[in-house]
């Protein structure tokens, strides 16, 4: 049993003024280490809601969460995440955003230094350190979120949908950038999409959920060696199967594994 | 903001328009200083008041720093509690709420009591005036720090409530607390006639204002002192964005214009 990631049985319930409402239900699920898993579904299916939790941001109503054999309890920096919204602190430079997690770790000024750089190389940034956020675009914005979740050098990384607001072009770009990351940092990813190419091009393997109360409809293996190319045979073949299954489950009550 | 030379000194055509106005209508239509002294008269008015006008000033900014510091020292904690537990909002808002609208004149014959005729009681005066308007913007301030923001601390290892309020919170809030206590300033500084009229000290400017003058009848000198009063508030708001907003704040561009 050498599993990075282990849920089991996660349900979530929230309540709202209108009672209870169930927002996942029955979740398993397990992830090797340095593996990248997309996850996908439809609005609303509970996605961000999953993330939270294994992050330790919000709490299962009932199932487990296990990262390296310990029950996720709290947040902490040994998970990265890239929020689906923008989240720099906007009165910090590009510089002191990264920097953010080290500072706090109590990493010495010097040091902090080094390692921010390495990162806003990694993804792209020299010479924009001392940019504020506002003087950014939406994919430098997630560009520098990605480097300060991984500065802290977190073993497993979760996104969610970092790339939604960026244009298709910007989008093709990250998606390389981080593909390259991913490979030269051997974390494991979770990655939250609702694009049906994103997935297919990114993932090991990913994850289809099915509209509320979430649930795991299915998790496919996507064996298609790696550089991918987003045109060719087995990508499109695979991208048709995957949405037929969405669009399968859009009329079918949900079903658990 | 660059003004091109011309509108830079446009502000000048209409304050000589008024100046000029004023001397005019005083001399040649009014013709009586006791109703209303030339301008010129006024000017002269402070030359020849220059050896007790220093004095005066100083004591009043003393009264003022009273107040105002008294009021940033008591305001800011209870906007940091206030607007970062909603439990201690709802404890402590309704009493807020009550002491708020009070004129703060009204408090004069309690700081009479409390403080005797002392520098401190002028103080107190200047406190209630300011201490509100510090704290409503600052506890805004502190109560609207995007969710996201506080989550993405945590994820990166800002474990709580006293580290997220340092790193997150407060410089978030920061602007919020400098609007607050140039609002403060203002309202804190239209007390200080009233703090000095009863008394509180043999020189000031509102003492001297309207214990001396304005009982001799000395119309010249009470508007020369009201010039005074204008001319030194205006400088302590330009300082006060010279050195803390303009300095602090360039991240808030991008957000407010
Ligand atoms: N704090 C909350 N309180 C009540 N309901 C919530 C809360 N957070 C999420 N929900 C509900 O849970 C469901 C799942 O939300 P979630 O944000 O996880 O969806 P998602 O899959 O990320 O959607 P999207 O793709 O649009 O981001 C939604 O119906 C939402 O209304
Ligand atoms: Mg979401």
């Amino acid at each position: 049993m050498n599993h990075k990631l282990e849920l089991r049985n996660v349900t979530k319930t929230f309540n709202t003024e209108e009672g209870e409402m169930g927002a996942l239900e029955g979740i398993s699920i397990e992830v090797k280490p340095a593996e990248f898993l997309c996850i996908i579904g439809p609005s609303g299916c509970g996605k961000t809601t999953l993330l939270r939790m294994i992050a330790g941001l919000d709490h299962p109503s009932s199932g487990e969460i296990i990262l390296d054999g310990k029950e996720v309890k709290g947040p902490s920096p040994d998970r990265g995440m890239v929020f689906q919204e923008f989240s720099l602190f906007p009165w910090r430079t590009v510089l002191k955003n990264v920097e953010f997690g080290l500072e706090i770790k109590g990493v010495g000024d010097k040091a902090r230094g080094e390692i921010a750089e390495k990162y806003i190389e990694l993804v792209g940034l020299q010479g924009f350190e001392n940019h504020y956020p506002y003087e950014l675009s939406g994919g430098m914005k997630q560009r520098v979120a990605i480097a300060r979740a991984l500065a802290t050098e977190p073993s497993i990384l979760l996104m969610d949908e970092p790339f939604g607001s960026v244009d298709a072009q910007t989008r093709n770009i990250l998606q390389e950038e981080l593909l390259e990351i991913w490979k030269r940092t051997k974390k494991t990813v979770l990655f939250v999409t609702h694009s049906v190419d994103e997935a297919v091009y990114l993932a090991d393997r990913v994850a289809v959920m099915s509209a509320r109360p979430g649930c795991l409809v299915k998790c496919l293996d996507i064996n298609i060696p790696r550089p991918r190319k987003r045109t060719s045979l087995e990508v499109n073949e695979f991208r048709g199967k995957l949405l037929m299954l969405l669009s399968l489950e859009r009329s079918k009550a949900c079903i658990s594994v | 903001m660059k003004l091109p030379a011309k509108e830079k000194w446009l502000w000048l055509v209409p304050l000589i328009a008024v100046l000029l106005l004023w001397e005019f209508t005083a001399g040649y239509v009014i013709k009586n200083p006791l109703f209303l002294p030339r301008f010129s008269a006024v000017i002269f008015s402070i030359y020849v008041l220059r050896e007790v006008l220093i004095p005066d000033i100083l004591v009043s900014l003393l009264h003022f720093g009273i107040g105002l510091g008294l009021a940033f020292a008591v305001a800011l904690p209870l906007a940091i509690g206030m607007g970062w537990s909603k439990s201690i909002f709802k404890a402590i808002d309704p009493i807020i709420e009550i002491l708020r609208p009070i004129p703060p004149l009204a408090w004069i014959p309690i700081a009479m009591i409390w403080f005797h005729l002392t520098h401190y009681a002028a103080g107190f005066i200047i406190f209630i005036g300011a201490f509100f308007p510090i704290l409503i913007d600052s506890y805004t301030g502190f109560r609207d720090v995007p969710k996201v923001l506080v989550e993405t601390g945590k994820v990166l290892g800002c474990i709580g409530d006293k580290k997220q309020i340092k790193y997150v919170a407060f410089p978030y809030a920061l602007p919020s607390v400098a609007t607050g206590t140039r609002v403060g300033m203002g309202v804190g500084w239209m007390c200080v006639v009233a703090a000095e009229m009863f008394g509180v000290s043999d020189s000031g400017l509102g003492f001297r204002l309207f214990q001396k003058f304005y009982f001799l009848h000395q119309m010249d000198y009470v508007v020369a002192y009201m010039l005074v009063l204008g001319l030194v508030a205006l400088c302590l708001d330009r300082l006060f964005r010279h050195f803390v907003e303009d300095k602090l704040f360039k991240w808030k561009k991008g957000i407010v214009k």
